[in-house]
């Protein structure tokens, strides 16, 4: 099956006064229609820049962006704002973590809704309303009739996420991002949140990206898992091989540092001591070896390429775990 | 030295200043005619003439004795109702933005109606009050001054205080303040030692584009006959010589350039002072 | 007004730390003043780890706060060592403050931006004239390396230098200066990241050992609180529902909240398929609670009694205790 998109070496430097900085580093992924991928890392990573990157969102004369995003096998990085915009919000959508900044604090829910709608297909007023209305009803969004008169403020944190999700998917898009969604909600609302991302999913055939760094909502919700460090992929598995046959020594510190609620108080808590590596220098080893409980002098002296270990998981290791 | 590494703008402001400063100070004792002294023999003669380096005006009136003398008041006006503006508004502002309750309500009730007035209007309406009516009278002069600098800072009071006032309620909202009095420190100590030493920069920075915005305002004033005695201050000098721009375009453009100048110096301070808070309190 | 009742109290071995029938309230506008805290007891023994957990909107930060007397409290007490600091005049109050300390959420906001972080972690010292100079400063870089910092490269330097992770561990080390009795912590690994938040963790277990500490950790992370705490408390909108051990309410929540709750936080685990007991609606607004049982709305189990009576905390398992008229099984 052909790819819904396919990015390839997409690499993002920055001009800082501190010098160049390389956040992302030649990364490459491929989503399936209607796939549900998870995009895991902590801060400096570079999963944040790198999603941006792939949602046009960065610009600036400091950004230099290099490689190439397919969709639907259409060339999208080279295309200006004009094109961008047949793309993004009609066949790529993409939700955020605060949806407070994400809807305009001056204007009804009902009125933001029905401008996009109205703007990108051409529907008429009533029409818009009633579609509206159709979509508050589909994020299960109570009294979706009163809701259009609110105004962002007047709604609690997970409703107006839900609303944010609601003008994402009004133009059916192929492709859903969603960046942190669930950071900033309390855990309750979470789970009802990924509840309905996952229900929409099924309903619309939608494939879906979340951005987090929260291994527990990726677990729960995607087919397959990407996990950076340090501006690149150094992990990437179905979700089940992720955890039952994690390959890279970071993905497994990283598992074993999690606590768990389903877990016993066991002895202490394994932590990853260290920083993450600096962005702003080039990179002649392993990113995780200073780090790495597993790390040999060729670690320090190499740079790891990805590795095909079949079946669609690749790591980025010269001694994974577990045997290559 | 304290320049060493400093950017081109910071060095050249510097130089600038201090040579103001030292004018202000120490250019008295330059031999120099009087800043108010005609001299009958060169009426409006160009720069670099014989006896005067930097010219004339009509009346005979030596540009740089002028200049020097109106760095001093200028400048004077501009420091010391910015320093005494910056204090009290800070004061009244920090103690408004961390007690909160009716002493904001009042501080902020003082601010904000002195805030509505135009300022122009109201620093007008001041020196017509309290200063005396002739600026030709030396004996009057000084007193003209003196309400013309109490006036500026009357105004600037609100304007700064308002600032600091802000700056207090965002500081004191922060968890270090919690801390400090969870470290059982009394209200005055949390004060001095916290909130003031971070209140202060912005406050500073501001101060310098207040400066700046004070001496065009003097100009301003005396252009509108409200200023001290014609002739004592850049702004004044420029207000008398104006009119005589074609015979003796230098006299206008003298006090223009050194204004120019001595904003520029000032906003150059603000600004650099403004970046370097905003890049220690900015995170990546 | 009626709380959750006090049932959970004992008296022998004394608490260090009583809290009863706390009432906190702010005005919110022109409306009546909101109890984020309502009528809460609690109390904390000699080297426990205590959690609040809640999410937001529950109080439990105020909670946390309104112990120290940070913000103004409406009624109740606080007693420690015999003492009911709520009753205390100003400079008494200041007396007892150095048997308690708190860390916060964010960490970089916690420390004051203009002073070093020396100057941070010996302040307290400072203000209380504990030693001569030369002892406080063997003090400081004690704590400094006891929170895994070199205190040669951090002394000098200022809070915007360091991460989050790093200026949590110096707020840790300027908490434990006066060699408190009670450290509360809200949410103090919330805004960090899953490794440093491990990392700061086992610091806090670790001083706990060493200084003989009591904790209170207030959190809205089940999963963290489960790992480190001794006794859980859930809050809801300013009242108890359940205290347990951690194993207990974890495993078998007796509260439909606690397992709503549970069942809610994401497990790393694919295989690990999740309870669908997913809680509609909204939390109600802290301003027009709910009468009788505040849970009750989004309850699948409430009834009328739910409505016109306030549960009161009973004892289910020795030492655990709910607040619920038809606890789950």
């Amino acid at each position: 099956m052909s790819d819904l998109l396919k990015i390839t070496d997409l690499a993002v430097d920055f001009d800082t006064s501190y010098g160049v900085l390389h956040a992302v580093r030649g990364v490459s992924l491929d989503i399936a229609p209607g796939e549900s991928v998870g995009i895991v890392g902590e801060s400096g990573s570079g999963k944040t820049v790198f999603s941006r990157a792939t949602m046009g969102l960065l610009r600036g004369s400091s950004v230099h962006r290099t490689g190439q995003i397919l969709f639907e096998g259409t060339e999208i990085s080279s295309l200006d704002s004009k094109q961008i915009r047949e793309y993004w919000g009609t066949k790529i959508a993409m939700i955020f973590q605060d949806p407070m900044t994400a809807l305009n604090p001056v204007r009804r829910i009902g009125a933001q809704m029905s401008e996009s709608l109205i703007k990108r297909l051409g529907m008429s007023k009533s029409e818009a309303k009633d579609r509206a209305i159709e979509l508050l009803t589909l994020v299960k969004l109570p009294e979706p009739e009163l809701a259009l008169e609110k105004y962002a403020h007047q709604l609690s944190g997970g409703m107006r996420q839900r609303v944010m999700i609601a003008m994402a998917i009004a133009c059916n898009p192929k492709m859903l991002f969603a960046d942190e969604p669930t950071t900033a909600l309390d855990v309750t609302v979470q789970a009802q949140v990924l509840e309905l991302l996952a229900d929409l999913r099924k309903e619309l055939g939608m494939a879906m990206v979340i951005i987090t760094h929260d291994l527990g909502v990726v677990a729960g919700y995607t087919d397959r898992i990407a996990v950076m460090y340090g501006g690149e992929i150094v992990e990437l598995a179905t979700t089940t091989d992720l955890f039952t046959d994690t390959k890279m020594p970071y993905t497994e510190a990283l598992i074993k540092s999690i606590p768990r609620v389903d877990r016993k108080r066991g002895s202490e808590l394994s932590s990853i001591e260290g920083m993450p590596p600096d962005p702003t220098k080039e990179r002649a080893s392993c990113g995780f070896a200073d780090r790495c409980p597993y790390a040999v002098q060729k670690c320090r002296d190499e740079h790891p390429e990805l590795v095909d270990a079949g079946n669609g998981h690749s790591y980025r290791c010269f001694f994974p775990i577990g045997g290559k | 030295m304290v320049l060493k590494n400093k950017p081109l703008g910071f060095k050249l402001s510097t130089a600038w200043l201090s040579l103001c400063v030292l004018m202000a100070t120490l250019g008295w004792m330059l031999p120099l005619p009087k800043w108010n002294s005609s001299d009958a023999d060169a009426l409006g003669v160009t720069m670099f003439s014989k006896g005067h380096i930097l010219g004339t005006d009509n009346w005979g009136i030596d540009q740089l004795s002028a200049m020097i003398h109106g760095t001093r008041i200028s400048l004077g006006i501009a420091v010391v109702s910015v320093t005494l503006g910056a204090f009290l508004g800070a004061f009244l502002g920090v103690m408004a933005g961390y007690t909160r309750g009716w002493i904001d309500a009042i501080i902020s009730m003082y601010f904000n109606v002195t805030l509505a007035f135009p300022t122009l209007v109201l620093l007008l309406a001041l020196v017509a009050i309290f200063a005396s009516p002739d600026p030709f009278n030396p004996g009057t002069t000084l007193p003209r001054m003196v309400v013309l600098t109490f006036a500026i800072t009357f105004v600037l009071i609100p304007f700064l205080g308002r600032l600091a006032r802000a700056a207090t309620v965002s500081w004191a909202g922060r968890d270090f303040v919690l801390v400090a009095k969870s470290l059982g420190l009394k209200r005055r100590t949390i004060l001095l030692q916290h909130i003031v030493p971070n209140v202060l920069p912005s406050l500073i920075s501001v101060s310098f584009l207040g400066a700046g915005l004070i001496i065009i305002l003097e100009g301003g004033l005396s252009i509108l006959g409200a200023g001290g005695e014609p002739g004592s201050s850049w702004g004044s000098l420029l207000a008398r010589n104006r009119g005589d721009i074609d015979l003796t375009p230098h006299t206008t453009f003298i006090p223009v350039v050194a204004i120019a100048l001595t904003v520029m110096a000032f906003n150059y301070f603000g600004e650099y002072l403004r970046t370097g808070i905003d890049n220690r309190d900015s995170r990546i | 007004m009626a709380g959750t009742g006090k049932a959970h109290l004992r008296d022998s071995p004394a608490p260090i730390l009583r809290v009863e029938n706390l009432v906190i309230e702010y005005k919110s506008g022109r409306n009546d003043p909101v109890q984020a805290v309502s009528n809460i007891s609690l109390e904390l023994h000699d080297g426990e780890t205590l959690a609040i957990i809640g999410e937001s909107g529950c109080g439990k930060s105020t909670l946390g706060k309104g112990i120290l007397k940070l913000v103004d409290v409406t009624s109740g007490s606080v007693v420690f060592n015999g003492v009911d600091i709520n009753t205390l005049d100003k400079e008494a109050l200041r007396q007892v403050r150095p048997n308690f300390q708190m860390i916060f959420q964010d960490s970089i906001s916690s420390l004051d931006p203009h002073l070093t972080v020396g100057r941070i972690v010996r302040q307290p010292l400072d203000i209380w004239n504990r030693g001569e100079e030369s002892e406080r400063d063997a003090k400081v870089d004690e704590l400094l390396v006891s929170v895994g910092l070199d205190p040669e490269r951090v002394k000098n330097r200022k809070p915007h230098e360091f991460s989050g992770g790093q200026c949590q561990r110096i707020s840790i080390a300027r908490a434990l200066t006066l060699e408190p009795k009670v450290l509360i912590c809200d949410e103090p690994v919330s805004s960090l990241d899953v490794s440093i938040q491990a990392q700061i963790l086992n610091i806090l277990q670790e001083m706990k050992v060493r200084y003989g500490l009591s904790l209170i950790f207030i959190s809205h992370d089940l999963a963290v609180v489960r790992a480190i705490s001794t006794r859980i408390l859930v809050m809801y909108l300013g009242k108890v529902c359940e205290i347990a051990d951690p194993d207990t309410l974890c495993d078998s929540p007796r509260h439909h909240y606690t397992h709503a709750l549970v069942s809610s936080v994401p497990v790393p685990d694919p295989t690990v398929h999740r309870h669908s007991a997913i809680l509609q609606g909204e939390p109600p607004s802290p301003t027009n609670p709910p009468s009788g049982c505040r849970f009750r709305t989004r309850c699948a189990a409430a009834t009328e009694l739910c409505a016109t009576e306030e549960p009161q905390l009973r004892e289910t398992t020795p030492g655990n205790y709910v607040a619920c008229h038809h606890p789950r099984d």
